[in-house]
Parts: structure tokens; C-alpha cells; sequence
């Protein structure tokens, strides 16, 4: 039995421990915002928080989360109070497919957290690890720079 | 202009008011799962299949084509929302499940491609929205006992002086027949929607993880599969032991399909991990002899020894070469490529005795509706099919096999099946865009005139893989399998002997004057399964027909934008694209160290101009910014259509710099992102878009933003380093 926070809530999983948390995640808990892409911490798609950092989670088993704080794109804002990325992300129509961009963006809030005012190089660099395969790069790393330039405090 | 030819009146005959009371003109027996937005409001008006209007006044809209990214939620429903006069984002939207109402009126059935959606809804969707609103009037006219011409609306709500009466207090009235038809569209004047920039309308639901996407879809009861393939894609299972995969935890079933074999758990990790200790011995298929080296080597001897068949011909080739002053020739070479969406390929089918249901995010729900009936035995009426969004489509999401799979599991253990691949199955197993050669022999004149073309493709087609992989699901089950296999096999040869697939050689020729020109084609297929790709010919034709236009531009002694307009004398509207891109081009002025490149390119009824800056450091190509030019007709949301051009864009510059599928005895040798790599922000241009101004009818944007990426790049690096390169992707060592 592996016990973390989830989002703010404590939970407990019988899963193997050896099971990656997007898995976890995703069929026991059954919050569906985080995604696979690649099963191999290479496109960004299970991108959440662990304890404020950005990690992959499809290579992330659970015994490595025990005791930990994990947030999801469901825990980072909702459509009646979004993070300000989220907002953003709306306004600058980020999205296509939308597949990756919950990924996109808890690595985009990651960033903001440790470094709110980002050149547009350290959003190249930051970024770098998440794939979007319809190509929203210029918008995302705009909406990035949007936000940290309207100053919104940003929170994990 | 060149609108779709579809009938309004049939269409609208068909589908609206047509007896007493409410008829919604749709058929609900079998539960088709067509109108999952239009079921159990008691007191709607439902006029047709398209809107549903609530006595609360709640306004849905069913999308009858499919959103992988395009846009297309967004662009439809606003041209629902001008004609019926509501805000856009107030209209909810749902997405069709399979009925003939909903089928793509450029393509005559159920499907998402070509970059025809706004093109083919646009008159349709408007006329809708337009009928029910003179519905609304006339119900309003009724019940407050006014002319209709004392009446107007806004947003959703009827105005009467200074009131405003919500469109749902009349939905009872207006379900009195008959529905209004061919009612006059607005003015493109009076547009309050259409060519106006507003936010997407799935914007907030994608940015908050809440967009239900196959891979999402929940069914009580639902277990999880994962299938092991052939390594070698056709090859069978010769022998199997399942024994330790048996043992393991959480494992429910194991399977065998005609694909290979699936293991069944409640949770996914526990089925993946199963499915790789499962020791399998393959039978391999004739493609397990190929390699890529000798697909090259093929394609290179069919080129010089055969001469295929001959399409696009026009005027005097021999007279054209004649009158040349300069001629030259080449060959150019694209790779196959795999497709790869972020969401990888998945479906949930539950087949149940004598009904079936699916779930999936695919280009064709009605194809996907019918490839259930047929794996599960049943009449298409009996399965329940349901769209979700999909997680990039790009031609991947136009194939099923992994629904017939995950029907094939389904029906095996009689459970509600979701199967999922994985990344290395989308890559390894999937559908690619075929490999092509391709040769270029053309002639100038002292006027700098193209006065002989002469091109020449070899490859695979992907029409005959098309129509094999979807014809046995076509046909009625009454039809044996032996004459379905037979037919399948019979139109492939067929097609293969008789015409040019036009995919295959579209974009090669059509976009200048040539007056003197011949195109000839070599089928060649190994083997590899081939499906539709963003752009599919063109993302080949145009890297080949736009560098040697470069070229030709050089030995004329005119520039790249000159040369392309003296040679676009009968194409008004890509000339003026040219000329508009040249004029930018112009005015962009790179510093040291950096060229620019151009290209231009009609595909999907648009014409698209693109310039590349890029720099080349230690031979690596990094391109910094893309400056395109599109006249796509009206853009009915002029930042979809950037987006698009964008996305384009990038898709276009990862197969241009990165994107290679090679085999090796008929494996595919990539298998993720890191052997497969896609293009990444740290690699991204700033991209600027130029919309021209056009009030003509709406044409395609999902795909025509790509052909001309690759050209222009490849012809900038000529710019900066005096190498023409006519291989992709793009290799400077």
C-alpha cells in the first residue's frame, strides 16, 4: 500500500509499486487530464508535479511518491478558477489537438514557479521536453511569456 | 465559385419537419448513437440533425465532422451560430455519431480529411442556421401575435421592442411543420462571426485536462488490452506460450486475434507488462525480406528501365524540350514517415450479444461503427457508435485497425474492451506515407518560361491500401468473406494496372503554365501498409517541384518570385500569392549568416507562398523564422487558419529536418521519439501568417500550410551554403 497527496487529498493505492504514477493515476484514480505519449519520459504528456517539480510520470513508479505531494492539471485550476496559464491558454487559442497541453502546461507552471520572469530562451530550454505534434510551440512559449509579463503570481 | 453541388432542398426534405407534431427525420431505432446532444429533453425543438434548442434555451449543436486539432468545432458551429444569430460560445457542442445527415458533403460519407470541412459545410451549415431562425420568427409571430417583420433577434433571444425573448419559449411552437427552407443567407457584409478572431471554443476544456479523448473514455466494466505484433507487420503467430504472462497479476484473459495476441487486465500497467513476457514465435510475411537499401535500389531501377503510366499530359513534350535553351534533370527522394500522434492509437468495443458499441476518436465514426458489426458479426444498426476527440489525427486516425482489435477482444471475452497501443506499436505497426522517387526533366526558354516538363514518380499508392483495408467493412455481412477478400484483392490489382492513383502524383504538375508536359508513374509497393498523410502527395511533390523551380529560376537568371510569376500566367491566385510572399520576402531583411528560401504550392483548393530564414551552424539547418502567405477564401476565423498554418508549419519541418521510417527485414527500425523525433520548441521559427483578403468561398487550411515548408527551407540552404539537397530530410554531412 503507497500513500500520497493527490491534488490536496490524501490517497492510498494497492497498485505494485513498480507501477508508473501516470498509471496510477489515470486507472485507479481515474483523473484522466495527464496523458500517455510515449511510455518513456520522452514527449511530456504525463507531465505533473511532484512536490512543485515538473516530472514524467510514465517512468515515475509509485514507491518513488510515497509521502509525496503530486498535482495534476485537474489540481492546478478548473475552468471556473483557472491558473492563469489556463486562462492564457484560452485566450491566445493555444490548443489544437490538446492532447499534450495539459503536459505543456504543468511544465510551463513548473517554470514560472522557479523563475517567473523566463527570457524566451529559457522557455525554449524549459519546454524542450514536451512534444506538441500540431505545432502550438510559438503560441505556448507567447502564452508563457504573457503570463509571466502580466506578473500573475504563480502557484503549485 | 466552386461550392459544393449538393442538393439543399433533398438535404433539408430529408432531414427536417416533415408530418405532425415533432419528427426529428432521423432514425433512433438501434440506437444508433448519431444524436447523443438531441435524446430525452422533453419540449425541444429539434428541427433537423444539426440543433436542438431547449426550453431552458439551451442551444447544442451536433458536429458532424470530426476535431483532431483543425479547428473545425470552432469554424462549424460559427457558421451555425451566424445564420441562427447566437454568440458562438454559448452554442454547446456535441459530435455525430454515425448517420447519413452527417456525412461530409464533399466526400458523400461520414469523413474528416482533404481540408474540406468549412469548405463543404459552409452553404450547408449556414442554411441551417439561417431555416431555423426564420422557424424561430415565425413561431414568435405566432405567439406574441406580431408580424414577423416586427421582429429581429440577438444572441439567442427574439426582440420584439425593447424585449428579448429567449429562442427555447417558442421551441413548442416551432415544432409545427413546415421548416422553412432556402431561406436567404446573410450578406458576408453583415457577418457578426464569420472572419472575425475569437478564441477557439475548446480551448478552456483542452487547457484544463477535462477534453474526453478515446484513450479517456470510461464503461463500467471496462478491462484493459494490450496486443504483441508481428515485429514484421502481416506476420502471424506460429507458436505461443503464455504461461509466465498468465501467472502474473491481474491478468483476466489472453487471447489470440488475427493480429497477434492480446492479454486482458483491469489496469493497463498490469496488461502491458504481461503482454511483453509473452513469448511468441512469429510466421513473417514477404516484407520480412525488404530492407530500406533495397527499396531505394528498386525504385531506382524501376525509374531508369520502366515507364509506367502516363497521366497530365499536355501539348508537345519533344517540342518543348526542342524549343528549350536550357534543360536539366534530377532525381529527388522522400522517405516513408510515420504519422505519429500524441495520442497513440486506442478504442473501447463492447460486443454483446446481439448488439456492439464503440467508442474511439477517428476520421470515420460510420466506418468505425461498421468494422465492429462486421468483426462482431451484426448489422450496423445494432452498434452503438460514439465520437470522442481525437488526439491528432493527420490521416493516422482514417485507419481502424485497431478497432476491429479491440473488437476482436471484445467479442473473444465479452467484456468491454479498451485497447490501447503503445507509442513503439504507432511506429512499428501502424501506417506510413509511402517512400517516394521521383525524377524532374524540364527545359526554359530564353523568356524564362518553363517550356517542357517532364515528371516521373515511383512508389507505393495509397488508394488500393485505402479501399483494400475498407471495403470488406463496406459491404453488407450477407456478402462471403471469400468474394469480400476477392474484391479487396481484385480492385487493388486493378487499380494498380489501370490508372494513376491521383494521390500519388497530385501537386507534381498542375501549378504552372507548362504548356509542354508529361507526368508518368511506376507502381512499386513493398508492402508496408499506406495511409493518408497531412498533404498527402503534395508533402512529397511540392519538395521536388519547388526546389527544381528554384533551380530552374537560377539558370534563368531571374529571381525566385520573378520566375515563379512569368510561369503562373493561368493561375491568377497562386501568381498574386507569389506575389504578395515576394513582396515580404522583400522586406525581410536577414542579418549575417542568414538566407531565405521560397516556395509556393496549390493544394486542398488553396495556395500558399512560404519564405524560410535559416542559418546553417556546423552544418545543422536551424530555421528561424517562416514568414507564409495563404489565400485560402474567406477565412471564416482568421487565427484557426493561422494556427493551422502554423501547425502546418512545424509538422512540415519535422519531416523536412528529422522524419525518417526505415526498414530493416521488414522491421520497422524507429520505434519512439527518440529514434522518431518530432520537432521541438528549442527548434521552432516564429512563424507570421498572411491572410489575403477574399470574400470567395472557403477552402482548405488543415494541410496546405505544409507542402511548401520543405522546399523552401531545402532552398534556402542552397542560399547559404550553394547545396542543393533533393533528399529528405534535409542533410548538409
Amino acid at each position: 500500500m503507497i500513500e500520497f497527496r493527490l491534488n490536496g487529498e490524501a490517497v492510498r493505492t494497492d497498485d505494485a509499486p513498480d507501477t508508473p504514477l501516470l498509471w496510477t493515476v489515470r486507472d485507479s484514480f481515474k483523473l484522466k487530464g495527464s496523458k500517455y505519449g510515449c511510455g518513456a519520459g520522452l514527449c511530456g504528456a504525463c507531465t505533473m508535479h511532484l512536490d512543485g517539480q515538473a516530472v514524467r510520470t510514465c517512468i515515475l513508479p509509485i514507491a518513488a511518491v510515497a509521502g509525496k505531494d503530486i498535482t495534476t492539471i485537474e489540481g492546478l485550476g478548473t475552468p471556473d478558477s483557472p491558473h492563469p496559464l489556463q486562462a492564457a491558454w484560452e485566450a491566445s487559442s493555444v490548443p489544437q489537438c490538446g492532447y499534450c497541453q495539459p503536459g505543456q502546461i504543468m511544465s510551463a507552471a513548473a517554470l514560472l514557479s522557479a523563475n517567473p520572469n523566463p527570457s524566451g530562451e529559457e522557455v525554449e530550454t524549459a519546454m524542450a521536453g514536451n512534444i506538441c505534434r500540431c505545432g502550438c510551440y510559438p503560441r505556448i512559449k507567447q502564452a508563457i511569456l504573457d503570463v509571466a509579463k502580466a506578473g500573475h503570481e504563480v502557484q503549485v | 465559385m466552386n461550392a459544393v453541388n449538393f442538393s439543399r432542398r433533398k438535404f433539408l426534405r430529408n432531414t427536417g419537419v416533415a408530418g405532425g407534431g415533432l419528427v426529428i427525420g432521423i432514425s433512433l431505432a438501434g440506437c444508433g448513437g448519431g444524436l447523443p446532444a438531441l435524446r430525452g429533453s422533453p419540449g425541444s425543438l429539434v428541427p433537423n440533425a444539426f440543433l436542438e434548442i431547449t426550453p431552458e434555451n439551451i442551444i447544442r449543436f451536433v458536429c458532424p465532422r470530426d476535431e483532431m486539432g483543425q479547428g473545425v468545432t470552432t469554424g462549424l458551429t460559427t457558421l451555425i451560430a451566424e445564420e441562427l444569430d447566437v454568440t458562438p460560445s454559448r452554442i454547446q457542442i456535441a459530435l455525430a455519431g454515425p448517420h447519413p445527415d452527417y456525412d461530409n458533403p464533399a466526400f458523400g460519407m461520414q469523413a474528416t480529411g482533404g481540408s474540406t470541412s468549412i469548405f463543404a459545410h459552409f452553404t450547408q451549415l449556414r442554411q441551417v442556421g439561417a431555416d431555423v431562425r426564420a422557424l424561430l420568427l415565425r413561431a414568435a409571430s405566432e405567439d406574441l401575435g406580431v408580424p414577423v417583420s416586427s421582429l429581429g433577434t440577438d444572441d439567442g433571444h427574439v426582440l420584439l421592442g425593447g424585449a428579448r425573448h429567449p429562442f427555447g419559449d417558442f421551441a413548442a411552437t416551432a415544432r409545427e411543420p413546415p421548416l422553412p427552407e432556402e431561406t436567404p443567407l446573410k450578406r458576408a457584409s453583415d457577418f457578426k462571426y464569420i472572419g472575425k478572431d475569437f478564441p477557439r471554443l475548446d480551448g478552456m476544456d483542452k487547457a484544463t485536462g477535462r477534453t474526453e479523448f478515446g484513450i479517456d473514455v470510461e464503461v463500467p466494466g471496462m478491462m484493459r488490452a494490450v496486443v504483441r505484433r508481428s515485429p514484421v507487420i502481416g506476420g502471424t503467430v506460429k507458436r505461443i506460450n503464455s504461461e509466465a504472462a498468465a501467472a502474473m497479476p491481474g491478468i483476466a484473459h489472453i487471447v489470440q486475434i488475427e493480429e497477434g495476441i492480446a492479454v486482458v487486465s483491469e489496469k493497463y500497467w498490469q496488461a502491458k507488462q504481461a503482454a511483453d513476457a509473452l513469448d511468441i514465435e512469429w510466421s513473417l510475411p514477404a516484407l520480412a525480406d525488404v530492407t530500406s537499401a533495397q527499396v531505394k535500389a528498386d525504385y531506382k531501377a524501376a525509374m531508369d528501365a520502366e515507364d509506367g503510366d502516363a497521366t497530365g499530359e499536355q501539348g508537345d513534350l519533344s517540342a518543348g524540350f526542342a524549343a528549350a535553351s536550357d534543360t536539366v534533370e534530377h532525381d529527388y527522394w522522400t522517405p516513408y514517415l510515420a504519422h505519429a500522434p500524441m495520442e497513440p492509437m486506442n478504442a473501447v468495443v463492447h460486443v454483446e450479444g446481439d448488439r456492439a458499441a464503440v467508442w474511439c476518436g477517428t476520421q470515420g465514426i460510420g466506418a468505425a461503427r461498421s468494422i465492429v458489426a462486421k468483426v462482431a458479426g451484426l448489422d450496423a444498426e445494432h452498434v452503438e457508435a460514439h465520437s470522442t476527440y481525437l488526439g491528432g489525427g493527420f490521416g493516422r486516425r482514417g485507419t481502424l485497425t485497431h478497432v476491429a482489435e479491440a473488437a476482436q477482444i471484445s467479442k473473444a471475452t465479452g467484456k468491454p474492451i479498451h485497447l490501447l497501443w503503445s507509442r513503439e506499436d504507432d511506429m512499428k505497426s501502424g501506417f506510413f506515407r509511402p517512400a517516394s522517387l521521383m525524377r524532374i526533366k524540364a527545359g526554359i526558354d530564353d523568356s524564362g518560361q518553363v517550356s517542357a516538363w517532364f515528371a516521373k514518380r515511383v512508389g507505393g499508392n495509397i488508394m488500393p491500401d485505402v479501399v483494400e483495408q475498407m471495403l470488406p467493412f463496406m459491404l453488407p455481412n450477407a456478402v462471403p468473406d471469400g468474394v469480400v477478400n476477392w474484391l479487396a484483392g481484385a480492385v487493388e490489382g486493378a487499380m494498380d494496372g489501370w490508372i494513376v492513383d491521383g494521390v500519388s502524383v497530385e501537386g507534381l504538375f498542375e501549378d504552372y503554365d507548362f504548356p509542354n508536359r508529361e507526368v508518368r508513374h511506376v507502381t512499386k509497393d513493398h508492402g508496408l501498409p499506406l495511409a493518408f498523410w497531412r498533404s498527402v502527395g503534395h508533402s512529397f511533390t511540392a519538395f521536388a517541384k519547388e526546389t527544381m523551380m528554384d533551380e530552374l529560376a537560377e539558370m534563368s537568371g531571374l529571381d525566385a518570385v520573378e520566375f515563379r510569376v512569368r510561369n503562373t500566367r493561368n493561375n491568377p491566385r497562386l501568381q498574386n500569392v507569389i506575389k504578395a510572399a515576394g513582396d515580404h520576402m522583400r522586406r525581410m531583411r536577414p542579418t549575417a549568416g542568414r538566407h531565405l528560401g521560397f516556395a509556393a504550392h496549390h493544394s486542398y483548393r488553396t495556395d500558399v507562398a512560404e519564405v524560410a530564414e535559416i542559418s546553417v551552424e556546423n552544418g545543422a539547418i536551424r530555421i528561424h523564422k517562416v514568414l507564409c502567405v495563404v489565400d485560402c477564401g474567406l477565412a471564416v476565423n482568421p487565427d484557426v487558419v493561422r494556427a493551422q498554418m502554423e501547425g502546418a508549419i512545424m509538422f512540415g519541418l519535422t519531416a523536412a529536418l528529422h522524419g525518417e521510417i526505415n526498414i530493416d527485414a521488414g522491421e520497422v527500425t524507429q520505434s519512439n521519439f527518440h529514434d522518431y523525433p518530432i520537432l521541438r520548441m528549442n527548434e521552432a521559427p516564429e512563424v507570421e501568417v498572411v491572410i489575403i483578403d477574399s470574400d470567395a468561398h472557403p477552402t482548405g487550411v488543415g494541410e496546405p500550410g505544409l507542402p511548401p515548408i520543405a522546399p523552401a527551407v531545402a532552398n534556402a540552404v542552397y542560399a547559404a551554403t550553394g547545396k542543393r539537397l533533393r533528399s529528405l530530410p534535409l542533410k548538409l554531412v
